[in-house]
């Protein structure tokens, strides 16, 4: 319908008057859809009332689309990484050790795990720069042990697999002579990860229109040519990796002062690893919406449909979602939903 | 004396380990596919063996064939899996099989629990008092299985026609086509094969180790490591490999603790991965042997 519009209109203006502004064209009615679902993730604490499941399985749908996100810029290269629960691990004990033992905000801390993450990255990318596809996708399974080995042998310093315990809460914020408190309050947890999958979506969709999000792309599809045309295969890569890494660690310290508690086996878990990976391919890797979708879409599902089915052992759903999407429509639903639209 | 007796250990650590090995080297030699469920295909053997001990009595020898024949049928339905994959074919198979191991895992969780479980052993260790060393009857039986499997696929590969042509497959698959060798036959033929040698892996690790739903990843990552460092369809190549990668991982737990152990297979892997980018897959004369 949409696309049929286009095509007509140019015919139609031809006969307008000068200076007739291409503004007073209606707008599509994805707009309006888009506004609707901004509207309902604002409003949505209010409308489950006083029960705080559904608040908090959305919020922390909200979570895993942000390391989607962060996932996906690596992604946009051409590589698929299989570790990322490495600079997620590596975010939240950076994180939470570091206000453990210098006992400064967590506002501060988080960075400091973001900047952890951010040079194991920068040392795949120097390790790792001439391995390509399922090569790279084995040495980043087999790198997420190293950190986790380390953490879980340091007893005098990481507690080892004990996990650290009683991590300090996010402190309340104040604007204007009104307190916004994070510890055990659903709702503003909800938007303070609103507001993280925000930027990180943000930063996902300037990186996607920025020139080195075009070198990225070309890198992703053919790699002689893009060096050809003037490239830097290896800093394109490098940079988007180090970015991704550097985003994924801020999560995983976010995540360690929400929860208070981390373990190895829990943050360097396959699991961590895994579900950025699902979203972002079941969404749709080469959307700007994609990984986003994919949350919303398959967290609930697992959490809220799932588990009261399964309580031990639903995140089975993750696994066949994979496989079918890989299978079945290797685009994602954004890219399926686009090529409907543009048939019909 | 203790040297003698970590030699040993790690020897027969290093035959359980090539055993792990060989049905991995197998399938992705002849087909290409990076199969990342296959510690998950060897803990459900286990699984299977140890009910089979702890509910039909069945001696343990006899777990073997019974694991054998499941786990060929479950390669199959596996192979019919990866027909569908589109390409690139090495990523996807990573991705999709990597989706597997989750599946399995958790199927692994809702059907078994998370306990740890262990076939015990029910001879007691041989004691040679005279060199004061200890050998239980699981050491004795990994070497041996391994030993005998090394020999048996060894000479499948290297004496019959089927072998020949499993072989050629390996070495350049067009070459083979042109030579009218029916690849597809050959991959159904590699997945029954390796099926069959996951399924004899599978009770000798309920018996060396702890199964647990989570702990596919250290046997993939071993078997990975192992065929790498021999190169595929080279038999003799993976048990030398399980021999190395056991001394190793003895030596580590030996000089440094238990808790390092993981890392070995790890580092090994990277490292092998690092300074072989070009490629796991014969190129060489050296690969043929």
């Amino acid at each position: 319908m949409q696309v049929a519009d286009e095509v007509q209109t140019p015919r139609y203006y031809e006969t307008a008057p000068a200076g007739f502004s291409m503004t007073m064209r209606p707008l599509p009615a994805s707009t309006f859809l888009y506004a609707a679902a901004v509207i309902l993730l604002i409003t949505w604490p209010f409308w489950g009332g006083s029960e705080g499941i559904y608040c908090r399985v959305m919020a922390m749908a909200f979570f895993y689309g942000a390391l989607a996100y962060a996932w996906n810029l690596y992604s946009l290269t051409g590589c698929i990484s299989l570790g990322h629960a490495a600079f997620f691990g590596l975010g939240a004990y950076g994180s939470g050790l570091a206000s453990h033992y210098l006992g400064i905000s967590p506002y501060w801390t988080v960075w400091i795990g973001g900047f952890l993450g951010a040079l194991y990255g920068i040392l795949w990318s120097v390790l790792f720069r001439k391995l390509r596809g399922a090569r790279l996708g084995l040495a980043t399974l087999a790198s997420v042990e190293i950190p986790k080995v380390i953490v879980d042998n340091w007893d005098s310093f990481t507690f080892g697999s004990l996990g650290l315990v009683g991590i300090a809460s996010l402190p309340g914020l104040n604007f204007a002579g009104l307190t916004v408190a994070f510890k055990d309050n659903f709702r503003t947890q909800y938007y303070l990860l609103l507001c993280t999958l925000t930027a990180i979506g943000m930063i996902h969709w300037l990186f996607i229109q920025s020139r080195w999000g075009w070198a990225a792309r070309a890198v992703r599809e053919e790699e002689t040519a893009a060096s050809m045309l003037g490239v830097n295969v290896a800093w394109t890569r490098g940079c988007a990796l180090a970015l991704s890494a550097f985003l994924t660690g801020v999560c995983g310290g976010v995540y360690a002062h929400l929860i208070g508690l981390i373990e190895p086996s829990m943050v360097f878990s396959l699991h961590i690893s895994a579900l950025p990976l699902v979203l972002s391919i079941f969404g749709g890797r080469y959307q700007t919406l994609g990984p986003v979708l994919g949350a919303l879409i398959l967290y609930p599902l697992d959490q809220l449909v799932f588990r009261s089915i399964f309580p031990v052992g639903h995140a089975f759903l993750y696994g066949l979602v994979i496989i079918t999407t890989l299978i079945f429509f290797p685009n994602g639903v954004a890219g399926w939903l686009q090529q409907r639209v543009k048939i019909s | 004396m203790i040297f003698l007796q970590l030699l040993i250990n790690a020897l027969s650590l290093g035959s359980f380990y090539a055993l792990v090995a060989f049905g991995f080297a197998l399938i992705f030699g002849v087909t290409h596919a990076f199969n990342l469920a296959h510690g998950e295909l060897i803990l459900l053997g286990g699984y299977l063996a140890y009910f089979l001990v702890k509910y039909w009595q069945l001696p343990f020898i006899w777990t073997l064939p019974v694991c054998m024949l499941g786990l060929t049928m479950a390669a199959v339905l596996l192979q019919k899996l990866l027909q569908q994959v589109q390409p690139p074919y090495e990523l996807n198979t990573l991705v999709v099989t990597f989706g597997l191991a989750l599946v399995l895992q958790n199927v692994m969780l809702i059907l078994f629990s998370a306990n740890y479980r262990l076939i015990p052993s029910v001879e007691l260790p041989f004691e040679l008092t005279k060199f004061a060393l200890n050998i239980t009857e699981a050491q004795v039986m990994d070497i041996v299985v391994s030993l005998v499997a090394t020999i048996s696929l060894h000479l499948l590969l290297r004496k019959t026609f089927l072998g020949k042509a499993l072989r050629a497959t390996i070495q350049n698959r067009e070459a083979a086509k042109l030579v009218g060798i029916h690849v597809r036959r050959m991959s159904l033929i590699a997945f029954l094969l390796g099926g069959a040698l996951i399924g004899l892996a599978g009770p000798l690790y309920a018996r060396t180790a702890y199964l647990q739903p989570a702990g596919g990843t250290e046997p993939t990552l071993i078997a990975i490591v192992i065929t790498i460092f021999a190169g595929v369809g080279r038999t003799r190549g993976i048990l030398l490999g399980g021999w190395v990668l056991g001394v190793a991982e003895s030596l580590s737990v030996y000089l440094l603790g238990s808790g390092w152990r993981e890392l070995v297979s790890a580092v090994l892997l990277i490292l092998l991965l690092i300074l072989q980018p070009q490629g796991l897959l014969p190129q060489r004369a050296r690969w043929l042997g």
